[in-house]
């Protein structure tokens, strides 16, 4: 059980809400009391068509809780398909509706012929968070809104499925660069989320020859979901890869798994090498000679970034894991082994500790005990922004929460992504110059 | 308090469903309004029937009724006037299957709370007639702190009667040191004070958990004939055999002035407890005699 005391780095299971909002066209209908919305809907980007200030909600109170909330679903559920123009609704449970045992999955059978799709997912707060939640809602896609049948095979087209968006602060930028990478090497990427993208993806997932789950944890049961519906073989890829040495061998992992020809992949990754270390090298006095930096780093983040972040100052940067990484995520306990592995499995045999922790207080104390005799960077949240501070090392926000930074569509994913991953950090650390 | 500064005495029957619990309240707030006091009987069962042998086998608006269709609801509009001015209260609940019946006796104890109804009725007994067993923290709100002060339980020499008890023991317990209510003795239902083994299977079950019996009513065709004309056996045989047992079970709980925490047993006592009995009354249905010599 996770012990949230104060400085919340996730959500609840709910929160999936922002998984459905990240698919255009899909729009979720919360079945939960008022407010959860609203103190769910705490990032930035969320605006736009139906942001989460108005999302259908059935607003349950007392009432609903005595005699049930079945009706007011259904209500709900008929005035959304009336006003709202999309094509696919998604019901997320909230906690009350689940202690009280209302089932949503006989009221959404109800509008099996309303011309409009409408799913459920159950999501309450205290099954899990919005890590668990995100699957559950592909699951719920997949099991319930994908067709039976398979559909004809494009032996190219390749669903990729990330990390959850929208608590993933780079989402947009990171989905883009995996699009072009793919495309690069010869293959049809298929993502459901973001611009471009949307339930039309979704409707192309069952014609996908296979599945790319790019995450630590995160969304492993919804593709083994489609293995099974479709046979769809899933290449698992626990890194998110950023910079070179880890972009190269994921490439490489992605080419043998949907057997492109591999030539035309070392092609690839030589051009995009080339290019990533021409710049490298016109930068290097800065990453040589500026020595307001420690080279040392702790890394504060969900399982996704703590490792991405990690293998890439280690691998590409080649900086000092000394202290303690920490994964906030709460990751189940069947993955934390596979996940402290990959902490393991660094450049030159170097290992770099790490520990699962949700308790803010506890990690910034371990930081401050653990003698470095330079400050690190960290590389957390808003959450962590005053205690560097504290003991004055640079910072860098690369995880929710991100109230102190704004990222609209660029991404730290590929040989670009570890470049600009470059140019944060390096910011950071010329902005401490007093000129 | 009731508004002559008064106390008012609360009081919580419990017990496994069918096991005469509504049966017992109705006559028990009959007796007592028989004796002079003003009682009301609060149904907490979603079924809403607690009161209707106090109302000629009528049933009334329920508290969440009103509440659904109102959003609001006056306390008096709840309250209906049954046998003798007893004040009858159904909290009602959901349809079976949907909603959440332990949030409606919550909410509808609450109203009533909120509203100082009692005092304001200045009543002499409140008597809250709870659903089978204690499923949720919904059931356990009238024996929370403030709400009643005795809890009396409703069982029968049935093994699962007494387990349920055994459960609302546990509840009380809990609730004890929190000022909640504690256990005023067992009403000891279906059990004839001359049976060979029901009488000594319960009284051994008291011992145990550290309380009294109550009353031992036993199986009456009165109590069946006046239910079947709506009515309570005070109001409709007020002069039989099994009125006086009521009545005699109403002047004990109205000199009743000390409830007790019990001593629940642990599941696996209850289980040897209960192994124990199946073997003495084999022993006594087969005609076996027990004495030293068979042990020889």
């Amino acid at each position: 059980m996770a012990q949230i005391l104060d400085q919340p780095r996730y959500k609840c299971a709910l929160a999936a809400m922002q998984t459905v909002h990240a698919i255009p066209r899909a729009i979720p209908i919360l079945h939960a009391g008022p407010g959860c919305g609203t103190k769910l809907n705490d990032n930035t980007g969320i605006s736009g068509y139906y942001s989460p200030n108005i999302f259908p909600s059935t607003n349950i109170g007392e009432k609903e809780v005595v005699f049930g909330g079945e009706g007011k679903l259904r209500t709900t559920i008929e005035n959304a398909l009336k006003i709202i123009d999309a094509d696919l609704f998604v019901v997320l449970t909230g906690c009350t509706a689940e202690i009280i045992g209302d089932d949503a999955e006989e009221i959404v059978h109800e509008f099996a012929d309303a011309g409009k799709r409408v799913i459920y997912v159950n999501t309450p707060g205290f099954k899990g968070s919005n890590y668990q939640g995100h699957d559950w809602v592909l699951t719920a896609l997949f099991e319930q809104y994908l067709p039976r049948e398979r559909v004809p095979v494009n032996a190219k087209q390749v669903n990729i499925f990330p990390g959850p968006p929208v608590q993933d602060p780079f989402w947009h930028g990171n989905l883009k660069e995996l699009e072009s990478l793919f495309r690069e090497i010869g293959l049809e990427p298929n993502i459901i989320f973001g611009y471009g993208n949307g339930v039309s993806a979704v409707d192309r997932i069952p014609a996908g020859a296979f599945n790319i789950l790019v995450s630590p944890w995160v969304g492993l049961d919804s593709v083994k979901v489609l293995e099974k519906k479709y046979g769809t073989p899933y290449l698992h890829y626990p890194v998110l890869p950023i910079g070179a040495t880890e972009t190269s061998k994921f490439l490489r992992a992605v080419g043998k798994f949907t057997k492109v020809d591999e030539l035309h992949v070392e092609r690839v990754i030589a051009e995009h090498e080339k290019e990533y270390y021409y710049f490298i090298e016109r930068y290097s006095d800065t990453f040589l000679e500026l020595r307001i930096l420690s080279k040392r780093f702790v890394v504060i983040s969900d399982a996704q970034y703590a490792i991405a972040a990690t293998k890439f100052l280690v691998n590409d940067l080649g900086w000092n894991p000394g202290g303690t990484q920490f994964v906030t995520d709460n990751t189940p306990e069947e993955y934390r082994e596979s996940v402290r592995s990959e902490f393991e499995k660094l450049n030159y045999g170097i290992k770099a500790s790490m520990e699962f922790s949700t308790n803010g207080f506890e990690i910034q104390k371990k930081i401050r005990e653990s003698g470095f005799t330079a400050p690190p960077m960290i590389f957390g949240s808003s959450w962590d922004k005053s205690f560097a501070k504290e003991i004055y090392a640079p910072f860098l926000n690369i995880s929710y929460p991100t109230y102190d930074r704004l990222i609209i569509n660029s991404g730290v994913v590929g040989y670009a992504g570890g470049l600009k991953f470059l140019e944060d950090i390096y910011t950071t650390a010329v902005q401490s110059l007093i000129l | 308090m009731a508004k002559n500064g008064k106390a008012i005495k609360q009081i919580a029957i419990y017990g496994k469903g069918g096991i005469g619990k509504s049966t017992t309240t109705s006559n028990l707030s009959a007796a007592l309004a028989d004796l002079g006091y003003k009682v009301m009987q609060f149904g907490c069962d979603p079924k809403a029937d607690s009161t209707n042998t106090l109302r000629d086998g009528s049933y009334i608006p329920t508290v969440l009724e009103l509440l659904r269709d109102r959003g609001s609801v006056n306390a008096h509009d709840a309250i209906f006037v049954g046998y003798n001015g007893i004040y009858c209260v159904e909290a009602g609940g959901p349809a079976p299957g949907v909603g959440c019946a332990g949030r409606g006796i919550i909410t509808a104890v609450q109203l009533l709370k909120e509203q100082d109804i009692f005092e304001e009725l200045d009543l002499d007994y409140v008597i809250y007639d709870v659903l089978g067993d204690v499923v949720c923290g919904g059931f356990a709100v009238p024996i929370r702190e403030g709400i009643a002060q005795h809890v009396f339980t409703v069982s029968s020499s049935d093994f699962m009667a007494i387990y349920a008890a055994n459960n609302l023991f546990k509840g009380i317990q809990k609730y004890s040191n929190s000022g909640g209510a504690l256990l005023g003795g067992i009403i000891a239902n279906s059990v004839s004070p001359e049976s060979n083994y029901q009488r000594s299977i319960i009284d051994d079950f008291a011992a145990r958990t550290s309380t009294q019996i109550m009353q031992y009513i036993p199986r009456s065709v009165t109590v069946t004939q006046s239910e079947l004309s709506g009515k309570t056996t005070i109001e409709a045989a007020p002069d039989s055999a099994q009125a006086k047992v009521y009545r005699e079970l109403a002047r004990r709980i109205d000199e009743h002035v000390d409830s007790k925490t019990p001593t629940p047993l642990e599941p696996s006592q209850l289980r040897d407890w209960a192994a124990e009995w199946s073997d003495q009354i084999l022993a006594i249905e087969t005609g076996e005699v027990r004495t030293e010599a068979a042990n020889i």
